[in-house]
């Protein structure tokens, strides 16, 4: 936050979030529009790698560090590395490329380009699509807040105190408060807080009482269960059998 | 120093750019899917379009762009959606290798035995 | 001996059951039974065995409990048994009440000494009569000890009302009872093993020699001995069951049960023509008396409302449920016989319908009944002055000739009696069982049993049904040449006698009659099938001197044809003695003796018939057995094929004939004594069962029968024994017997004359005779005969009419049906289902095209699905918006 607030604070300053977006964006849809023309598929694998992990950096730009964590670390360290070695399984030279008819090709784009035409569109028409401005209102209001305390604080006398010995009055301290509050909703700081609510306690949203609403352990603990039933079943879907025709 | 700053490198990105670069990974994907005729360039497309997903879940849960955002909920789905993607990429690895081990093939246009 | 009310119901009713277990275990497991069922043998005669031992028991408990001499302190003893066990059982004194009996026909009759001891017992009498009734006449201070019960109810209907009908198991025990229950099963048991000798032949394959098939070869069958053993186990069960009978639904149920396995053991060699006819003859015949026991039982139940005989207290509250015979015979009327209140008021329902008719506005229903009771004496006695009508007493006369048809049936009496013959096509120990202990007797045996039901009127008709009996039976038994066949009308003409003895008051001499006619009859049987198994013939004509190859065969038949006979040393010369046919011949001839001196019209028809009879008994037995045993064989291959029975055939024959002489013979007291008849025997042990009140003066009495041109009174049976009936009876009976005897003798054996003689000169009676009184023909050309006329003619009609009616509306609705199964059916309802079939079947063929099984298309699918939908939104949220 600081960083975007020391980015938007200077109009002109080169906004590095926004740069590293960019780049990472690219990066990620590069990779995927290459993964999708290439037809060998080791070489899809490769892009497939590339285009996750760029993908996780756009995650951990949204100020999700955990998630983008995860990303990184199941679907890049362990999914794709899955698919990798399923390529390596399958890869005669047969099914190393295969090319597909131009027909499907043109029609497949069609139908993606108009699908992405409209998802485009669904997402730059959510409301306030660009940037809002509650970011840079409040920290205007820090920035107000704090003239207004330095200025209070000299006409008071308060200034002359030596700085451990300066107190806000009260009616400061409720507005600090509440803006420090403020502040404090949109920090990314949610690690723990993911933690607690895999385990059943919400600590975001004390004020949610409603039972059933709280937590995810429920979630979790029935994708526990979903995981070990795949494990299974994979391997038993992909165990060595015996051709019995040949 | 003009010429190295423009504005889009000096405008912050909003929501909608994340938005956006989901909606390109999961199209990407899906056409991915659509093209594809090895099972496991399908199976890609698949991860490509859950991961275009989860940018959705993350971008709405994330605190920079509004102020009424998912917060913790959205985090958590996407959480959900990556293990789940994990079970899924596992359960259709074994399905393809297994139809690999039957037809001796890994192509889904012969596994067109639902053919009506 | 323990209580005799709990313990005889109990032993006499695991007698009953013994033979039912034998036969649910043969016909379970009957072929698996040892080999070819030969265990079937051993498992019916073990049942039946064990049945005459459980009887035996029974009738020595009995006889403890009942039996002379009698004291005060024994007598309040059973005083005090019967309040508690609350059963309508008296203190018998049967030596003391027998005494009083011949007192009381010597007071009347003639003005014999006494003895001091009846003396006493007349005194001992009179003391506990004082109980009873002091000014009663001592006769009357008998009542005959029964034992009656409740076991188990299987229905009450009608609840509360005066129809109640209460379906139940009950039990009726008195010295009938006892008496029939060993007799039934002694001899029973004696044929079981004479037939697991003489059925031997069923054991293997069995080559009938009188079914002649297609091909000109003899039947060959599997044997079915263990069913013959099954059959007879039912048979012993129905007709202990009969005995032991509470009520007389039970009666009724044991009785057709009894008739089915008389069927069922006629028709045993069912290939033969003439023995599956001969079940059919005897059970339709049978048919027809039921439906007239039917009649009579409904008449009986409707009135009284009950089925039981005796009175039965089945809430042990000391209110017993009153049952027929105490409806019938009240206490309060001295035990004499009149209409019950139930039949009164069925009689005059009329004259119910007029008095309620009559009655007050506001009279209460109460108050109608208490009228109604008040004008039943009335009516019953035809007291009314415009109308002296017995209301009530033709039903009573309806109930008791409905009963007599059923006994008529089964006793194989005038006019039923043809189907009795024919019955010979059975195996001989079933012919023996069916004539001595069970078929037979079951209908003397309710005619006992039901004896106090029996009217006046019902008594005469039974006497005359009886005469005429006796007298055809023994007509036709003199010329039958089939062995077999003149044991058959010689049992039709004995039957006679015991209806007859039982229609004019010899109740006692009926029952004993059965009793040891049971004894001789089965006996003779058994001899007749001894000869049969030995020359395999049945002809009299084709025997001849067998006596000398089989000897126990013989002379234990020739102490049967004594027995029938008669033969005895008269009372007149001092020491009456003889075999058992004696006792019971000769107190039969006396009651009709003594019936004589009262009715001399009537009388003397009966007492002729009866002592024609007798000659001629005497002739046939004795005709056959020379016939059979004496002179030269008439047919030496048989004679030389022939050889004794063996052991297991001829010790029963041997134990039957000791029987047949001694069952009747007086056991105690002294013989021959005037003033004591016969000491104690049989004959005391049946009089301790005879009904009450028939000891009666006035019940008896002179009758007024049929509009007053008859007049009729019944005498006691205790005058019958007086010496001056006795005497000359007794003299006339020995003589009948010896002229019998005489003249088969002079004629068969010594061949003084000849028959062929005989039978030329007296030839149109002879062939009336050979032909049966030409009954069957009769019965031919009267029922059969029309009946086949009818049946044409509703056959001809079913033909021409009703079935060319039914087939042109099968027609019609064919044609119907056609129609509609092409128009309606096949074309509507079944194009409309087609059409919506192949309907589908083409959408479902058509939208096959659409799966290609191709994985990518289903994505293409997919996607192009949902921007279809994303722009059909977009375009119905902008057509709300505007």
């Amino acid at each position: 936050m600081f960083l975007l607030a020391e980015a938007t604070s200077n109009a002109a300053v080169i906004n590095w979030h926004t740069v590293f977006f960019f780049v990472v964006a690219a990066l990620s849809c590069g990779f995927a529009l290459a993964m999708l023309f290439s037809s060998n598929i080791v070489r899809m694998a490769f892009f497939l790698v590339i285009s996750l992990a760029s993908a996780s950096g756009v995650i951990f730009l949204t100020g999700s560090h955990f998630v983008g964590a995860m990303q990184l670390m199941i679907y890049v360290g362990g999914t794709v590395v899955l698919l990798i070695f399923g390529v390596m399984l399958t890869a005669q030279e047969a099914f190393i490329t295969m090319k597909t008819k131009a027909g499907d090709w043109v029609l497949a784009l069609i139908v993606g380009g108009s699908l992405f035409a409209l998802l485009t569109q669904a997402a730059f028409s959510v409301e306030a699509w660009h940037s809002t401005d509650y970011q840079q209102d409040l920290v205007k209001e820090v920035e107000k807040f704090n003239k207004d305390v330095i200025a209070s604080m000299q006409s008071d006398g308060r200034a002359e105190l030596d700085v451990e010995d300066r107190k806000l009055t009260k009616e400061e301290r409720v507005t600090l408060s509440d803006l420090q509050k403020r502040i404090r909703h949109g920090y990314p700081e949610l690690t723990g807080q993911i933690g607690l609510a895999l385990v059943g306690v919400r600590t975001d949203q004390p004020s949610v009482e409603a039972t059933g609403y709280t937590g995810y352990l429920l979630p979790f603990e029935i994708v526990s269960v979903h995981l070990l039933v795949v494990l299974i079943g994979a391997a038993y879907l992909a165990r060595a059998k015996k051709r019995s025709a040949e | 120093m003009e010429w190295l700053t423009p504005d889009i490198l000096t405008e912050p990105v909003g929501l909608s750019h994340f938005l956006a670069v989901g909606a390109f990974l999961f199209v990407t994907g899906a056409v991915c899917m659509a093209t594809k005729r090895n099972t496991l360039g399908i199976l890609m497309g698949i991860e490509l379009v859950l991961n275009g997903a989860n940018i959705n879940f993350v971008a709405f849960a994330s605190p920079y762009f509004r102020e009424d955002n998912l917060g913790l909920d959205g985090h958590l789905m996407a959480l959900f959606v990556i293990v789940l993607a994990a079970a899924e990429a596992a359960v259709a690895l074994a399905i393809a290798l297994n139809y690999y081990n039957n037809y001796a093939t890994i192509d889904v246009d012969k596994a067109n035995e639902l053919k009506g | 001996m323990g209580v005799p009310d709990q313990i005889l119901p109990i032993l006499l009713g695991l007698a009953v059951l013994a033979p039912l277990a034998s036969f649910v275990i043969i016909l379970l497991f009957g072929p698996n039974l040892g080999k070819q069922g030969v265990g079937g043998a051993y498992v019916a005669t073990g049942a039946i065995v064990c049945s005459a031992i459980l009887s035996f028991l029974a009738g020595f408990i009995w006889l403890s409990s009942h039996m002379p001499p009698a004291t005060v302190h024994h007598h309040d003893e059973h005083h005090e048994a019967s309040d508690h066990a609350e059963s309508k059982q008296h203190g018998p004194e049967l030596h003391g009440s027998l005494e009083q009996d011949s007192h009381f026909a010597l007071a009347k009759f003639s003005e014999e000494v006494e003895g001091d001891e009846s003396g006493e017992h007349q005194d001992e009498e009179h003391g506990e009569a004082a109980q009873h009734d002091a000014d009663a006449d001592d006769a009357e201070n008998f009542i005959p000890p029964v034992y009656t019960g409740h076991w188990y109810s299987l229905g009450r209907f009608m609840v509360g009302t005066p129809y109640e009908a209460d379906v139940s198991i009950n039990y009726y025990i008195d010295s009938l009872t006892i008496i029939m229950f060993c007799m039934v099963t002694f001899i029973a048991s004696c044929i079981h093993f004479y037939a697991s000798g003489y059925m031997h032949d069923e054991l293997h394959e069995f080559t009938d020699p009188e079914v002649i098939m297609k091909d000109g070869s003899n039947l060959v069958r599997p044997g079915r001995y263990h069913r013959f053993f099954q059959y007879l186990s039912l048979f012993c069960f129905s007709m202990l069951g009969l005995v032991l009978a509470g009520n007389i639904a039970m009666t009724f149920v044991f009785w057709e049960l009894v008739g089915i396995c008389s069927y069922f053991l006629i028709g045993f060699y069912v290939e033969r023509h003439s023995a599956s006819t001969a079940a059919n003859k005897a059970f339709i015949v049978n048919r027809i008396g039921d439906f007239g026991m039917l009649i009579g039982l409904m008449a009986l139940w409707a009135s009284l409302g009950t089925f039981n005989f005796g009175d039965i207290d089945r809430n042990n509250d000391g209110t017993p449920e009153e049952g027929l015979f105490s409806l019938m015979r009240p206490e309060a009327s001295n035990h004499k016989l009149q209409a019950p209140d139930g039949m009164v008021a069925l009689g005059a329902k009329d004259r119910i319908e007029e008095l309620v008719l009559k009655a007050e506005d506001g009279t209460t229903r109460e108050e109608l009944e208490d009228d109604v009771a008040e004008m039943i004496p009335v009516w019953r006695e035809g007291e009314l002055e415009e109308d002296s009508t017995k209301y009530g007493y033709t039903l009573l006369v309806i109930a008791g000739l409905g009963i007599f048809c059923g006994c008529v049936g089964k006793s194989a009496q005038f006019p039923l009696h043809t189907w009795l013959p024919d019955a010979m096509e059975g195996p001989t120990p079933v012919s023996a069982l069916v004539h001595s202990a069970t078929m037979v007797a079951a209908g003397v045996f309710l005619v006992a049993r039901f004896y106090p039901v029996f009217a006046p009127e019902v008594l005469f008709v039974i006497a005359c049904t009886g005469c005429i009996t006796l007298f055809i039976g023994a007509t036709i038994a003199i010329v039958a040449t089939d062995i077999k066949r003149v044991l058959a009308y010689s049992t039709v003409s004995q039957l006679g006698y015991m209806m007859l003895a039982l229609g004019l008051g010899g109740w006692t001499a009926g029952v004993m009659h059965l009793v040891t006619h049971a004894f001789f009859k089965s006996l003779l049987f058994m001899c007749s099938g001894s000869v049969i198994h030995a020359v395999h013939t049945n002809e009299m004509t084709e025997m001849g001197g067998l006596r000398k190859k089989m000897p126990f065969t013989a002379y234990t038949m020739l102490v049967g044809c004594i027995a029938i006979a008669g033969v005895g040393i008269p009372s007149a010369l001092g020491l009456p003695f003889g075999l058992s046919g004696y006792y019971s011949k000769d107190s039969i001839l006396e009651q009709a003796y003594s019936y004589m001196i009262v009715n001399p019209i009537m009388g003397s028809v009966f007492f002729y018939a009866a002592l024609g009879g007798a000659v001629i008994t005497a002739f046939y037995m004795f005709r056959m057995w020379f016939l059979t045993f004496a002179g030269e064989p008439r047919d030496q291959k048989r004679y030389d094929h022939a050889h004794e029975s063996p052991k297991v055939m001829y010790v029963p024959l041997v134990i039957l004939a000791v029987m047949a002489a001694g069952v009747a013979w007086p056991f105690f007291g002294e013989l021959g004594t005037e003033g004591d008849t016969y000491g104690f025997g049989l004959y005391n042990f049946i009089e301790q069962g005879r009904p009450l009140g028939l000891w009666l003066e006035n019940d008896m009495a002179s009758n007024h029968m049929f509009s007053d041109w008859l007049e009729l009174s019944w005498p006691h049976e205790s005058k019958s024994h007086a010496a001056n009936i006795k005497g000359p009876v007794g003299l006339m009976a020995i003589g009948t017997a010896i002229l019998g005897i005489s003249l088969a003798a002079a004629m068969y054996l010594w061949r003084f004359l000849n028959p062929e003689d005989a039978r030329k000169a007296f030839a149109p009676i002879y062939n009336f005779l050979v032909n049966k009184w030409k009954f069957d023909e009769a019965y031919n050309a009267v029922f059969v005969k029309p009946t086949h006329v009818v049946a044409w003619c509703i056959a001809t009609f079913d033909k021409q009419w009703i079935d060319r009616f039914l087939e042109s509306l099968v027609f019609g609705t064919r044609r119907i049906s056609g129609f509609l199964s092409t128009y309606i059916d096949k074309l509507c309802v079944d194009g409309l289902i087609n059409g919506v079939a192949s309907r589908c079947y083409s959408i479902g063929h058509g939208l096959q095209k659409i799966q290609t099984g191709s994985l990518r298309q289903y994505v293409m699918f997919i996607v192009v699905g949902t921007i279809t939908v994303f722009v059909l939104l977009s375009f119905w949220s902008y057509a709300i918006a505007q």
